[in-house]
């Protein structure tokens, strides 16, 4: 990963909604970690043959008339991965790069993650091959609404929703929700998650993910012995986004000393715990934490991982905690709250060095939960108060957490096996109890 | 198409052993009350739609054969229909007539928006292998599509079927209008839109309207002595949670017989001797009787929950209860019902007893079109909600009129229904 990538990661507003993938064969590299899960399960062969093949994927050529008078013609997809549970629901992405394997993987992926969380969706990936920066927000604008209206046949509240994606601001989702209430001639916002609270967009959306963190840092606290700190622990984030950024603030207010966060530029370390208010402030107003002031150490990301702490919670970037420094990991508990911050090889250092991982399947699953929330309150026409969305959010965490907790402790799995477990088991009684039709 | 009259009573001599005769006597005895004009009962007799559809299924053996599938619309004025689907041998479009009109007045007298509906496939399940049940399932529901979906008629699971055929149903009904209609039906899987608490719900409702009932006749749970007929679903679950709250259970049974025991039973451990012996002869811990001495056992609560006509013009005058609440349909016949009334028995009716159950039908159905699921305690809380208000409806009614419970039930919901067939007023 170039530094410029970096740096747009660390600061992006949301969250890379992905598991860090196998570029040559994203698809597979995804499911494997799956079919472990599905074998001790004892999944029959054939029924999970399902499940390893998207249920339906749409190419189709999206033609915008140029701001120059010529006519460029675009790819754009829809894989939708699994229909059992309910609609599928999945990432709209604008991407020079994108690719239909990796949409798969993607849309596989948002299958697990609902089917754990029991949120009634399956899972969908899709988007336009285009580049953002080099089209004017008029040819933008021209292809998503082209793409959307090709797409009709196969989305809508009740069939297929767009959630957001890095290059899919708030603007992009409102365009999807017209087009799409244009053409079916009612207003059709639950189509759309991620949306501005004035197209009804749920409260807590932006820090949704920080707060289902807090929920699964408490619950995982007591999980493993050390509830004792529960009010207090020492705790090391790496990345100051709208994740990493909200979990530092709220875990503050609860008390906690926030010993170590860092940004794209490097960390700050204090052994008695951070000014976390004034550092968010400072960040607001000068972009980044490079020059702020305070009784802290600076120290770099590479130090940051390998702090000794109570809690590490990577909020950034994939793959920062590799073979290489793995060993040196010193925290009693490390929960994922970016995309795949652990690799596979050292996910498995740590288990065997007793360091338990709580995968980032479950723990950062407050967004898709949030996203759920605002196509309820869509379907129902009424917004819930922040402190309903709050309570709410608790809840689907906690049952999630709960559930994974019981298969791990009864087929004596990791809490990542068990999570991936849960998952498909879901979505494969699902899919027996409905049955193949015709 | 024939459209029958779901009852006439005037124009046969009314079988005492025919639950549907009974209803209809009670409806007219409530349009009576109600000062209903002619018209308007005959609208209120007569289903709104009835459909006949051939269900041909490849069998397992490479057969042809063609099944008869029913579905009734009794009457939607107060919204879509509802209402279970049966599979059976003996299955007709009679029966299948009265069972809709019958849960036209269930779903009024707990004021739930519905209509009441019937469906049913003449079949003998023991018969078909599940590859077949299957296919029938999902050719019937393509051929009554028309006239499905959840703002017009949304089936449940009735005998010989489950959630299973349920969620076939669903995922029937989803693949045709291609979006995930989980509304559909009712008595789904949790984890394709169920409800929690479903399972429990017909017996935790009978638990409340009996206290409900206990409190009009200054009785205390800790003094009252329950028999309870019957230990499936209604039964066994009313006998568990009455058991909670501390009523004495003299008495449970199955269809082979009853265990007796006047200082009350171990409910739990005589429900877990049935779990493993799936009868309940062999149980230790009390007395055996036959069925039939059973309701005539001396206690101060009867819970006929099995099945219809237990209590007739031939036994009704050896019960001893002071209060009957009626967890099945159709337990009490009509003659039964004067006995008890001299005797001073108060009966809690069937429609009013057992509406639990449709009752979380409807929260299901409510959950489904939001797409938000209720915890348990929620969905307790709400039912309990609507049986205590519907007793209490109930009660002033018969007070009113001065009429027995099931009198006052049956004038509350036939009431209701016509007061919303005269608002909507006659379409062209």
């Amino acid at each position: 990963m170039s530094l410029q990538e970096a740096a747009r990661s660390f600061d992006d507003d949301l969250l890379p909604s992905s598991p860090p993938l196998d570029e040559e064969t994203p698809f597979a590299s995804m499911m494997s970690l799956f079919d472990e899960a599905a074998e001790r399960l004892l999944i029959e062969p054939d029924a999970y043959a399902i499940l390893r093949k998207p249920d339906r994927e749409i190419s189709v050529s999206v033609p915008v008339k140029l701001d120059d008078g010529m006519l460029g013609v675009f790819d754009g997809y829809r894989v939708q991965h699994n229909m059992g549970l309910g609609p599928f629901i999945g990432p709209l992405r604008l991407d020079p790069n994108l690719k239909l394997d990796e949409l798969r993987a993607l849309a596989g992926w948002m299958t697990w993650k609902c089917a754990l969380l029991n949120v009634p969706f399956g899972g969908a990936a899709g988007g336009i091959r285009i580049n953002k920066q080099r089209r004017s927000r008029g040819e933008l604008e021209r292809a998503v609404r082209r793409y959307v209206s090709t797409l009709l046949d196969v989305i809508g509240p009740d069939r297929d929703i767009f959630s957001p994606d890095k290059a899919a601001d708030e603007e992009v989702m409102g365009w999807v929700m017209d087009t799409v209430s244009g053409h079916e001639r009612y207003t059709a916002n639950a189509v759309v998650t991620g949306k501005p609270t004035v197209l009804g967009g749920s409260r807590h959306h932006e820090d949704a993910v920080a707060h289902g963190l807090r929920v699964i840092l408490g619950l995982a606290l007591e999980h493993h012995g050390i509830g004792s700190i529960r009010n207090g622990a020492r705790i090391v984030i790496q990345g100051v986004g709208s994740v990493g950024g909200s979990l530092a603030r709220l875990l503050h207010a609860d008390g906690h000393r926030i010993i170590a966060l860092s940004d794209v530029h490097g960390a700050l370390h204090d052994e008695q715990g951070l000014d976390v208010p004034a550092l968010l402030e400072w960040r607001a107003r000068h972009g980044s934490l490079r020059d702020a002031e305070g009784p802290f150490r600076r120290i770099s990301n590479d130090e940051l991982l390998t702090l000794p702490c109570d809690v590490l919670i990577p909020c950034a970037v994939a793959n920062v905690i590799t073979i290489r420094n793995a060993v040196q990991v010193q925290t009693k508990l490390l929960i994922e709250g970016a995309h795949g911050p652990v690799s596979a090889r050292a996910d498995r250092m740590l288990h065997e060095r007793g360091v338990p991982v709580v995968p980032d399947i479950l723990a950062n699953a407050g967004g898709v939960v949030v996203n759920y929330f605002e196509w309820v309150q869509n379907r129902q026409g009424y917004t819930w108060l922040e402190g309903v969305v709050n309570t709410r959010l608790r809840r689907f965490m906690t049952e999630a957490w709960t559930a994974v907790a019981k298969v791990q402790a009864e087929r004596k799995v990791r809490l990542r096996t068990a999570a991936n477990m849960l998952a498909v088991q879901r979505v494969a009684a699902a899919d027996k109890l409905r049955g193949i039709y015709a | 198409m024939s459209t029958g009259s779901l009852a006439a009573p005037s124009k046969q001599a009314p079988d005492e052993l025919n639950p549907f005769h009974a209803m209809a006597q009670r409806f007219e005895i409530a349009a009576d009350h109600l000062g209903l004009e002619p018209g308007l009962r005959e609208v209120l007799r007569t289903p709104d739609r009835e459909m006949t559809v051939a269900i041909p299924i490849v069998m397992d053996n490479k057969e042809l054969r063609v099944f008869t599938g029913y579905r009734v619309q009794h009457n939607f004025s107060r919204g879509p229909c509802k209402g279970g689907i049966r599979y059976a041998p003996d299955v007709n479009l009679d029966e299948v007539r009265a069972l809709a009109a019958w849960m036209t007045w269930k779903c009024s007298v707990v004021d739930i928006p519905f209509g009441g509906g019937k469906g049913g496939v003449i079949c003998d399940p023991r018969e078909l292998s599940q590859g077949e049940l299957e296919r029938i399932t999902r050719r019937y529901t393509t051929g009554i599509m028309d006239i499905l979906g959840p703002d017009r008629d949304v089936p449940a699971p009735d005998v010989n079927t489950n959630e299973q055929t349920m969620a076939w149903i669903m995922d029937t009904y989803s693949m045709h209008v291609r979006r995930t209609t989980t509304a559909i039906v009712t008595g789904k899987p949790l984890m394709i839109g169920g409800s929690r608490g479903r399972t429990e719900a017909t017996g935790r409702g009978v638990m409340i309207t009996c206290r409900e009932a206990l409190k009009k006749i200054g009785l205390r749970p800790e003094n009252a002595r329950v028999v309870v007929q019957g230990s499936g679903n209604v039964g066994g679950i009313a006998a568990m949670l009455m058991h909670r709250e501390g009523y004495r259970i003299v008495s449970m049974s199955d269809m082979y017989g009853a265990v007796h025991r006047p200082e009350g039973l171990d409910v739990p451990a005589v429900l877990a001797h049935l779990r493993q012996h799936k009868r309940l002869d062999g149980y230790g811990g009390a007395d055996h009787l036959a069925n039939t001495e059973q309701l005539e056992l001396d206690c101060d609560i009867l819970i006929p929950a099995a099945t219809e006509n237990q209590i007739t013009s031939k036994n009704a005058e050896r019960i001893r209860a002071k209060l009957i609440v009626e967890g099945a349909n159709g337990p009490t016949t009509v003659a039964a019902d004067a006995i008890l009334e001299q005797r001073g028995a108060v009966v809690v009716p069937d429609i009013l007893a057992n509406a639990g159950g449709v009752t979380v039908s409807y929260f299901e159905w409510v959950q489904d079109r939001a797409g938000f699921f209720w915890t348990e305690e929620v969905v307790n809380a709400r039912l309990e909600q609507v049986m205590v208000s519907s007793f209490e409806e109930v009660d002033q009614m018969a007070r009113r009129f001065g009429v027995s419970l099931r009198i006052g039930a049956y004038i509350l919901a036939v009431g209701r229904v016509a007061k919303v067939y005269q608002l909507r007023g006659v379409y062209a």
